[in-house]
């Protein structure tokens, strides 16, 4: 199995994409309503000084249906997903978890993902975690592994094979 | 005895030592045992962004693994420990999914039931080890070192999953601190997120947001920061210099994992709490 599979369109995302669909209108029919646009939101996000995401807007277009327009805007992949527009809503509304939804759709919609999320994702492809052991220096510059300093091998698929299977069902069947 | 199956995730056991090697120092004082299991895999949550259901199974496949050996699960990186938690509740409340999720697992002969529980590193210490037994074992108080606490966003948000303190005003750590001897103080900046889940794509503003946390915490003058999750302590510790640079300043703030500060306050010599790892200036501070 490929990265492929699990990120892009293939036929076999079509029921991916479908599923998302049904989560974002889920989210724009029995949440975005809520939406007073008072803002909380955005005046204690992460990510609006530095970045300008305004999660309010998020709501606010999601409410209008603009789902592509978002998908297609690298704003969404601004998020450092610190939960605090979903702990501080009045309302209930959850602008991370739209984002999640958001992003999770660009992806199977076959965009580019940003950054080293590729690299993250087929490193659990092959070795069921998102980095191998790195060389970890000390402060007086010794490179130390794990055995030296007594503790257990990492902890990983036993199986690959059959742990791949399990990841290969996820991206083909309906999820 | 309490045990716990000890899932490290993937950051803490392939370049976050310190806190592994500090945790399986104290633990065994505190009369927690933890097993190691095989086969574990990522939890998921660096996913999210990608395809949740992947995070959902991932996650699920970890608790069934605890779950085949009767065991609670102790997580202690917050972002695993959420990820963990959120799955359980989706699961536990939502057949259909859990019989979806379960569909996948068949085929390493995996089956998530719901009766493990998660803790947190939180979790254990504060509702489970408990103030009392951790005052008991103080041997060198920390001399009234003057300590900034960062919680990290994914120990205390979103409540609604079940955090391990309150997500306005956690104050657990704080009294931690005070009973190993410390002086944790408030600073206005203590809810602050450290960025680092913008290093995959947006390396630069990830550092600028730690750089800045750590310069206003230099500016109040405190004598140490302390933190509990492997992604923001490879931000403040691993990264420091180069998050000071961001800033334009040179950032001299000693950053240890709260175990490590349990550890030194225990009286363990700095080399079996894997004080060798961190980076910031922690011999700036005479303690332990
Ligand atoms: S999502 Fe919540 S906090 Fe944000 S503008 Fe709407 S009601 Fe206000
Ligand atoms: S989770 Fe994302 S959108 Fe919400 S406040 Fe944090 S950075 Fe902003």
């Amino acid at each position: 199995m490929s990265i492929v599979d699990l990120t892009s369109m293939s036929e076999s995302q079509i029921t991916i994409k479908n599923e998302i669909n049904q989560r974002l209108s889920k989210l724009r029919n029995e949440v975005s309503d809520y939406c007073y646009q008072c803002a909380k939101c955005t005046s204690g996000c992460e990510a609006h000084k530095l970045l300008e995401l305004e999660p309010h807007k998020i709501i606010a277009l999601l409410k209008r249906g603009l789902i592509d327009e978002m998908i297609n805007s690298e704003v969404i992949w601004t998020c450092m997903s610190c939960f605090k527009c979903r702990e501080r809503c009045p309302q209930k509304v959850a602008p991370v978890e739209v984002l999640f939804a958001l992003k999770n759709m660009a992806v199977a919609c076959g965009k580019q993902i940003p950054g080293n999320y590729t690299a993250m994702l087929q490193s659990i492809l092959s070795i069921g975690i998102i980095q191998d052991v790195k060389s970890v220096t000390t402060n007086d510059n010794k490179t130390k592994n794990r055995s030296e300093l007594g503790l257990p091998e990492i902890s990983k698929p036993v199986n690959t094979t059959k742990f791949q299977m399990v990841l290969a069902k996820l991206a083909v069947e309906k999820v | 005895m309490k045990k716990y199956a000890l899932y490290p995730g993937c950051v803490i056991p392939t370049e976050q030592y310190a806190y592994e090697i500090s945790i399986r120092e104290i633990f065994p004082l505190l009369d927690i045992k933890l097993i190691d299991l095989k086969n574990f895999s990522c939890c998921g949550e660096p996913m999210k962004s990608v395809n949740q259901m992947l995070t959902i199974s991932l996650s699920a496949r970890n608790i069934a693994i605890a779950e085949a050996e009767n065991l609670d699960i102790f997580a202690p990186c917050p972002m695993c420990h959420l990820a963990m938690s959120e799955c359980k509740r989706i699961l536990d409340s939502d057949e259909k999914t859990k019989e979806r999720v379960n569909s996948f697992l068949a085929d390493e002969n995996l089956k998530y039931e719901g009766k493990s529980q998660i803790v947190s590193i939180i979790d254990v210490l504060y509702d489970i080890v408990g103030l009392q037994k951790i005052s008991d074992l103080v041997k060198k108080p920390l001399n009234n070192v003057k300590v900034a606490v960062h919680y990290g966003c994914h120990l205390i948000r979103p409540s609604e999953i079940g955090r391990s303190d309150n997500s306005e005003n956690p104050q657990k750590i704080e009294e931690i601190l005070k009973v190993l001897g410390a002086k944790p103080a408030y600073y206005p900046e203590k809810l602050d997120c450290c960025g680092g889940l913008l290093t995959s794509n947006l390396p630069e503003t990830a550092l600028t947001k730690t750089g800045q946390k750590l310069q206003a915490v230099q500016q109040q003058g405190f004598d140490a920061f302390v933190d509990v999750c492997p992604w923001c302590h490879r931000q403040y510790d691993s990264k420091q210099t180069k998050a000071g640079e961001t800033v334009a300043t040179k950032l001299e703030v000693p950053v240890f994992y709260l175990t490590q500060l349990i550890g030194l306050a225990f009286g363990i010599n700095k080399e079996k709490l894997g004080l060798e790892f961190n980076l910031s200036p922690v011999d700036k501070l005479k303690i332990g």
